[in-house]
């Protein structure tokens, strides 16, 4: 099949998913209003929720909240991860010195640290950015550091040969060369920042999106479920885009390869 | 010598392959007409990405022709299967089947019973020396020793026609004179029905009964060279052979064509 | 001794330094946590127990019920919710992706189902798995199967597609049909990247596990960490993280162990790589 066909075969298969979707949930179909919305539901739903408030805020207040949160916790993890990462591939010694404990907390989910941070600072932004932070610091500093050791020695070869001193390696070929892997670990930092704020905000929250879809599910606003849902996932998308967006941007160079995870 | 006038084992009849749309695409051979009878040895040689590959697959009917027809024994041929086999450049070998997995699997598609698969086995890896390496997966093996065991894969369907790609075109230039040698040996004492692509010309006229010349893409037949076929040469190793004055005139003759189209393009 | 990165030297790579290094910054960190809270008492245990507190803990909730279960009965409720998600996920997700590979009509109809499913993180799914489920085991399960599920089809299918079609085209001139081809060419050869896709699908849906465990239900790690919380006792919070980390590693471990088992024709190359 050529691309043109597969593009119009998932189009045509889109409207096919949503008119099943229409049919099922219909007025007195199988599938009940409390079970799952229809589609006609959940658009006048985002409609309504633009204007009027739901839990405190308008749709606008709540996506607000969860990006604001996002973006710290990511930019956090970066100023924290990016210059650790780079020391960890520059100075072997720091690397022997720090891995052992990122090894160790490597395997426990960012989620588990919740309990935690709500006992240690209590129920606030902080506790959710310190949350997100964690789940952003790990591909933060594991990127930086494979970012450095992925430079071709040969540059550094040659950099010396034309009188670099190590200073001028590091800044002027090392950090350059960097650069698409570097991005690379910030797009998975925010894409992990993302999934783990939604699960924040199911647990420690007074607004945002994960928090107006917990608290729906508990009033059986099935609507406002599927709109917080689906926006997640939007923004999640978007995110993802913007990054890949930036990586083009500062890394023109680059082939943008496309990611399987 | 071959009866001319009896009808080909294999035939190519006005092939015509376009890649992409008709006329926009790229065409990769034009209207090559191939003839091989019953235990010749054809070798076809020229520049690469000259279609002489594109013209193995369309004779093995992995793809189809834009134009013209395939007929074995003078009959359209099928779709692809074990009575035309096929050796690849990069031995093609099922990297998860050791190697006697590996040579009975067209047994095995083929419903051939177990106990006929091991006889055929044992007497294929006795042909190719291959008896030390039954059990060993293909990632153990050297290139020469996967070859041969492709090489195996094919005989021992026992097919009509084997269809070789550039087979020795991935291996080091000592293995390959051996497996040359080998093939040589194999075709003169089971007298298989052999197209050879190659690209290179010593190959060519070492192995072929005849060596057919392609031109530059598009691929056309250039010219056709007959070769004599029992002569004592042939039958001896390559670098014997190579110093014979008749190998070296034949030699000289089809690498002139070919340089013409290298330095054409 | 310089030891850095334009140190090209790479005799020290393979000495014992970095395991002396690194065994001392965890001795240190030990030893830091143990002063400041036991010894000298800087730190309210409230806030952080110490590492003789942690172990107590440790060997008190192996014996003794919290949150209505001993350790072993929250460790095993985990394992299984998991076990039926991620089961569930591969058993569905591998084909899937094989056969998006296999077949771009079936790809290009059902894609956009996947891409809803893939895009949406897991923990968005709990509060809708609440109000299906409930707080039974299914609500978890289901979070599992959602996290685990993409791994298992964009890998699968990843594989598949990276099959040379030299394989596939030799099959077919041996004669091999459709069923064949797959079961004994494509699949084999697919298999290191399906595995991969498995671990990456574990792992997630491990992480997922605990927090839906975290949001609902009465029984499981996720819900021992929290009745910490609620309990404000820390030392039990650390015990169940500790569990929830080491859990992860022994499976993650085991899955690579199998990998040489069960794929025995990728050691030699693994051993060339290595």
């Amino acid at each position: 099949m050529t691309s043109n066909k597969v593009a119009f075969v998932g189009a045509g298969a889109t409207l096919l998913w949503v008119a099943i979707w229409a049919w099922l949930t219909r007025e007195g179909g199988p599938v009940s209003e409390l079970f799952f919305p229809s589609p006609g539901d959940v658009l006048d739903r985002l409609i309504m929720f633009w204007s009027r408030p739901y839990i405190g805020s308008t749709l606008m207040g709540h996506i607000l909240s969860s990006l604001s949160i996002v973006l710290a916790g990511w930019v956090l993890g970066g100023i924290v991860g990016v210059p650790l990462g780079i020391a960890m591939a520059w100075w072997t010694r720091l690397k022997w010195i720090v891995f052992p404990i990122f090894q160790l907390i490597r395997p426990v989910p960012p989620l588990a640290w919740i309990p935690l941070t709500l006992l240690w600072i209590g129920i606030g932004d902080a506790a959710r950015i310190f949350v997100v932070f964690i789940a952003a610091l790990v591909p933060w500093v594991m990127n930086s550091m494979h970012a450095v050791y992925s430079v071709d020695k040969l540059l550094i070869d040659a950099g010396r040969t034309l009188g670099a001193n190590d200073r001028k390696i590091l800044t002027r070929i090392v950090i350059r060369s960097a650069i698409p892997t570097l991005l690379a670990g910030a797009r998975i930092a925010l894409g992990n920042a993302w999934t783990t704020l939604v699960a924040a905000e199911l647990l420690a929250a007074t607004a945002g999106l994960g928090y107006v879809a917990l608290n729906a599910s508990r009033m059986l606003d099935t609507d406002v479920l599927v709109v917080a849902m689906l926006l997640i996932g939007l923004l999640g998308v978007m995110l993802s885009a913007l990054m890949g967006l930036a990586a083009r941007m500062f890394a023109p160079w680059v082939k943008n390869d496309r990611n399987g995870g | 010598m071959q009866n001319q006038q009896s009808t080909p084992k294999l035939e190519l009849r006005n092939i015509t392959k376009w890649f992409g749309p008709k006329d926009t695409g790229v065409c990769a051979v034009d209207n090559c007409s191939l003839a091989v009878q019953k235990g010749e040895f054809i070798c076809v040689v020229g520049p690469s990405g000259c279609g002489k590959s594109t013209l193995m697959t369309v004779g093995a009917g992995l793809e189809q022709p834009t134009e013209g027809e395939i007929l074995v024994d003078g009959k359209p041929a099928g779709p692809p299967g074990p009575q035309r086999s096929v050796v690849f450049q990069k031995f093609a070998l099922f990297p998860s089947e050791t190697v006697a997995q590996n040579i009975k699997f067209g047994l095995q598609m083929c419903g051939v019973d177990a106990k006929e698969q091991e006889r055929r086995l044992v007497e294929q890896l006795k042909i190719m020396k291959l008896e030390q390496f039954r059990d060993a997966y293909p990632s153990e093996l050297s290139g020469g020793m996967q070859q041969r065991v492709a090489i195996a894969r094919s005989l021992v369907m026992q097919p009509e026609i084997l269809l070789m790609d550039e087979p020795f075109g991935a291996l080091d230039a000592q293995t390959r004179t051996i497996l040359q040698e080998e093939v040589q040996r194999l075709h003169r004492e089971h007298h298989y029905t052999v197209l050879f692509i190659t690209h290179s010309v010593e190959e060519a006229v070492y192995l072929g009964d005849r060596v057919i010349v392609m031109s530059r893409r598009p691929g056309r037949i250039k010219k056709e060279i007959s070769l004599p076929r029992d002569v004592v040469w042939k039958r001896g190793d390559i670098e014997v052979a190579a110093e014979h004055p008749d190998f070296i005139a034949a030699r000289r003759e089809i690498w002139a064509l070919v340089r013409e189209e290298i330095i054409a393009q | 001794m310089r030891i850095n990165f334009l140190n090209r030297t790479r005799s020290s790579d393979s000495s014992r330094l970095p395991l002396i290094y690194g065994a001392g910054s965890l001795l240190v960190l030990l030893i830091l946590w143990t002063l400041s809270t036991s010894v000298l008492g800087w730190i309210d245990p409230m806030t952080l127990p110490s590492p003789a507190e942690v172990v107590a803990r440790f060997g008190n909730l192996i014996v003794e019920p919290f949150s209505g279960s001993t350790l072993a009965g929250h460790v095993g409720a985990s394992l299984y919710r998991w076990a039926l998600g991620v089961g569930a996920a591969v058993l569905l997700g591998v084909p899937v992706g094989i056969l998006f590979a296999w077949l771009p009509g079936f790809r290009a109809v059902f894609n956009p189902i996947f891409e809803v499913l893939r895009y949406i993180p897991p923990f968005a799914w709990v509060p809708i798995a609440i109000l299906w489920f409930g707080a039974s085991t299914a609500t978890q399960a289901m979070v599992v199967f959602i996290a685990a599920f993409p791994a298992c089809v964009i890998n699968a299918q990843l594989g598949v597609q990276q099959v040379d079609p030299i394989l596939v085209r030799a099959a077919r001139v041996l004669g091999a049909g459709q069923g064949a081809m797959l079961r004994r060419v494509v699949v084999p050869v697919a298999a290191p990247a399906i595995f991969t896709g498995l671990r990456i699908a574990i792992s997630n849906g491990w992480m997922a596990l605990v927090g839906a465990e975290l949001v609902v239900g009465k029984v499981g790690l996720g819900f021992l960490i929290s009745q910490g919380q609620n309990n404000d006792s820390v030392s039990t919070i650390f015990v169940g993280i500790i569990a929830i980390g080491s859990l992860g590693v022994i499976i993650d471990t085991l899955l690579q162990r199998s990998e040489t088992v069960l794929l025995p024709w990728r050691k030699p190359r693994a051993q060339r790589d290595g």
